[in-house]
């Protein structure tokens, strides 16, 4: 029996979009529709995206293992900056919020934004999208 | 007043039940002239004896446009571009991008190109603009926007030189913007509110 949030990641990972300002060597595997959709309108408009192409470790134990890590959904080089995608219930975002406080502190020279539920609907409205929030 | 969803290229009988309504005023339609007749004078002071061609996008600038270029006392010229809409099916099988579905009517090599937006968000539409227009070898490239959303940037470097209005994370119609094409002759700027589930 399938999940429902197996049923989603199937359908996503099997639509493969021709994209052409993906600057990534293997096909992403987006893990939900909103990621896809984003990655759409980058692409649409012609901005260069790289999807998960980096992961900066957060916090490590004494002996040098990578206890938390965090790796944002889309990277976009001529901006120099990580966008990291949620469609998170609030309480999670939280804890995801934590994680970029603290991304940020250890990495000051890294800009990344935070695309929140609304941002994805809004970006919904703007371009017409079909996506279930 | 209520509004169905988007559905463009419906016709307006075939168009699904509404969830969306035309909610309280934002701005007025006094509070947005005198907003305006503050830019038309910045641009005249800023472009006097330069002649600039202001350029618009088709089709929620076009109130803000006019209003615009009543408001600045300077000789300048106009002009229009539409870019081609993203719907849903874009980048699925025969991928398009982004293109001008109307190009300028003028030659823009050597002269003072200001952008007259709507609306600025993310700033993907006015950075495909601004490379677009900056292959033509303008004298100056600017934009003015009436409504900016900065803290949902993702392209940073853009030439925004004048702001109307910073304005929260809400949908708006009236003064230009519309829903489903329609509401843009509203002359105060409505937020748009969804209705309950």
């Amino acid at each position: 029996m399938v999940s429902e949030a197996g049923a989603i990641l199937a359908a996503v990972t099997l639509e493969t979009p021709d994209f052409q300002a993906y600057l990534g060597t293997r096909p992403p595997r987006f893990v939900n529709d909103a990621e896809l959709e984003c990655a759409k309108v980058l692409d649409y408009h012609g901005v260069p995206w790289d999807y998960e192409p980096r992961t900066f470790v957060l916090e490590r134990d004494d002996e040098g293992r990578v206890l938390e890590a965090f790796t944002p959904d889309f990277f976009l080089p001529e901006q120099e900056l990580y966008l990291e995608i949620t469609v998170m219930k609030q309480s999670l975002v939280t804890r995801k919020n934590r994680k970029l406080r603290k991304l940020r502190r250890l990495y000051p020279d890294v800009r990344v934004k935070l695309f929140y539920k609304r941002d994805i609907e809004r970006l919904a409205e703007r371009y017409h999208l079909d996506i279930a929030s | 007043m209520r509004h169905g969803p988007l559905a463009a290229g419906l016709p307006p009988r075939d168009r699904p039940l509404p969830d969306y309504r035309i909610g309280e005023i934002y701005l007025s339609s006094a509070e947005l002239r005198a907003r305006v007749v503050e830019l038309g004078d910045e641009i005249s002071r800023d472009y006097d004896g330069r002649e600039p061609l202001l350029v618009a996008t088709l089709k929620a600038s076009v109130v803000f446009l006019t209003d615009l270029s009543r408001a600045t006392p300077i000789p300048h010229w106009l002009d229009f571009v539409e870019l081609a809409g993203y719907g849903p099916g874009v980048g699925t099988g025969g991928h398009t991008g982004i293109r001008l579905l109307k190009d300028l009517g003028s030659e823009i090599a050597g002269r003072d190109v200001l952008i007259v937006e709507d609306v600025v968000d993310t700033g993907l539409t006015l950075n495909y603009l601004c490379r677009t227009l900056r292959l033509r070898s303008p004298g100056s490239l600017a934009a003015i926007t009436l409504l900016d959303r900065p803290y949902r940037r993702l392209v940073d470097d853009l030439p925004v030189r004048y702001v109307g209005f910073t304005v929260p994370d809400e949908l708006f119609v009236g003064y230009g913007f519309d829903l489903d094409e329609r509401y843009r002759n509203l002359p105060d700027l409505h937020v748009v509110r969804r209705l309950a589930a």
